[in-house]
């Protein structure tokens, strides 16, 4: 990262960091870096394993780095950007067609066990899934540290509970736990670079291709929900965002802003009656607070989802 | 560290339990709703039965969330005291 670092400074690609007083610049985007880390790792898995999980996986954090750095370098619109993120699906199904145990259209509940077999609504809807989590994903990259620590700690849930699938109901094999490693592993290593007060920014690029990479996971390693389970706060982040500005807006062009600065530096909720409700804003709602208070007070909610999401797994495969 | 607001963590334990019973009942119960007779009239029955559940499934938790939001936001707003101008 830092000889990249470098060139993004020399090369002027550097932005405002808005939450700080005085405002410094920080450089973006990262989020090629963050890719190279994915496919790599992912390659390493599948040159290790034979499996074609780190092959889909490494596809759709390919695919959807392309259409962050596409939007990174020229902005996409709010409704075109989840479309093309539709493909970094694509690779997961015609693998699926290759290798027919690539994921298994069932989904497992505590006590309750598994649903019947659903090919082709499984399909449709872990297609859908993609532009939804990595969308969720974007959205949660606001403030220093906020993407890579909620990365890491969504990853590590899905890492607990693929592990328990392999070792106690022995349904998954170990190229299943290896290919969240690399998530696990660019997600601590851009937390180095992005923890307050942020060297670099991920862009774009990088966050989508945390959350194609995570969507690709939950569904090839059969643990889907223990990982809706853990990525609740980005769930009702979007889903505030999109109820409160009425559909898919590029957030670039929001002109209501749910936060402001105030004198002191600290972070204030909007009063005005048509600001977007982000999950940030009902956190301030409550008082304001500094960036890092705030992030850590977000990140008290994901570490809840993630007990949340563990006490599924435990639940769904040991009990 | 920071915690957040207790009422959030109750809204996010809400949303968890309703994307769990949601997405059984789902799976469980919309998608193999039938099974399909030969006759058309009972087959579009069906298929509209399972698209209206879906339908059903999906506004509910729209419209929980949305409850418990606005209720949160009013009650924080009420107890708010003057802050400095932007």
């Amino acid at each position: 990262m830092p000889p990249f670092r470098s060139y993004l400074i020399r090369s002027g690609r550097v932005v405002d960091d808005v939450h700080k007083r005085p405002v410094t610049k920080v450089p973006t985007p990262g989020g090629p870096v963050v890719a190279l880390g994915a496919v790599v790792g992912e390659l390493a898995v599948f040159l290790l394993t034979g499996s074609l999980v780190p092959v889909a996986v490494g596809s759709a954090a390919a695919i959807a780095f392309a259409v962050g750095i596409y939007d990174d370098l020229k902005v996409l619109g709010g409704l075109t950007k989840p479309l093309l993120l539709v493909l970094a699906g694509v690779p997961l199904v015609l693998l699926y067609l290759v290798q027919p145990t690539l994921y298994n259209p069932v989904l497992t509940f505590p006590f309750l066990g598994d649903t019947a077999p659903h090919l082709t609504i499984y399909t449709i809807l872990a297609l859908a899934a993609f532009p939804i989590v990595a969308n969720a994903f974007n959205m949660m990259d606001s403030f220093n540290g906020q993407i890579s620590w909620f990365s890491l700690l969504v990853s590590l849930a899905v890492l607990f509970g693929v592990s328990l699938r392999t070792w106690y109901a022995g349904n998954a094999a170990p190229a299943q736990v290896a290919s969240v490693l690399p998530l696990v592993g660019i997600s601590l290593g851009f937390l180095v670079f992005n923890r307050y007060p942020s060297r670099v920014f991920d862009g774009d690029s990088g966050s989508l291709t945390f959350g194609a990479m995570f969507a690709a996971l939950a569904v090839t390693c059969g643990v889907e929900i223990a990982a809706i389970v853990a990525i609740v706060p980005a769930i009702l982040n979007s889903f505030y965002t999109l109820t409160s500005v009425r559909g898919f807006v590029e957030r670039r062009k929001m002109t209501a802003r749910p936060t402001y600065i105030g004198e002191d530096g600290r972070l204030y909720a909007t009063d005005e009656p048509h600001t977007p409700n982000t999950l940030i804003r009902l956190i301030l709602l409550d008082g304001p607070l500094d960036e890092r208070q705030l992030v850590n007070s977000l990140l008290s909610l994901t570490v809840f989802a993630c007990i949340l999401s563990a006490t599924i797994s435990f639940m769904t495969w040991v009990l | 560290m920071k915690s957040a607001p207790v009422p959030l963590f109750l809204i996010e334990a809400v949303a968890f339990l309703m994307i769990i019973g949601e997405t059984y009942f789902f799976f469980g119960v919309v998608v193999p709703l039938g099974p399909v007779p030969h006759n058309l009239e009972t087959y579009t029955g069906y298929a509209g039965l399972k698209l209206l559940l879906t339908f059903g499934l999906g506004v509910s938790w729209f419209l929980v969330m949305l409850a418990l939001t606005r209720l949160y936001v009013r009650t924080r707003l009420r107890h708010r005291t003057p802050k400095p101008s932007s």
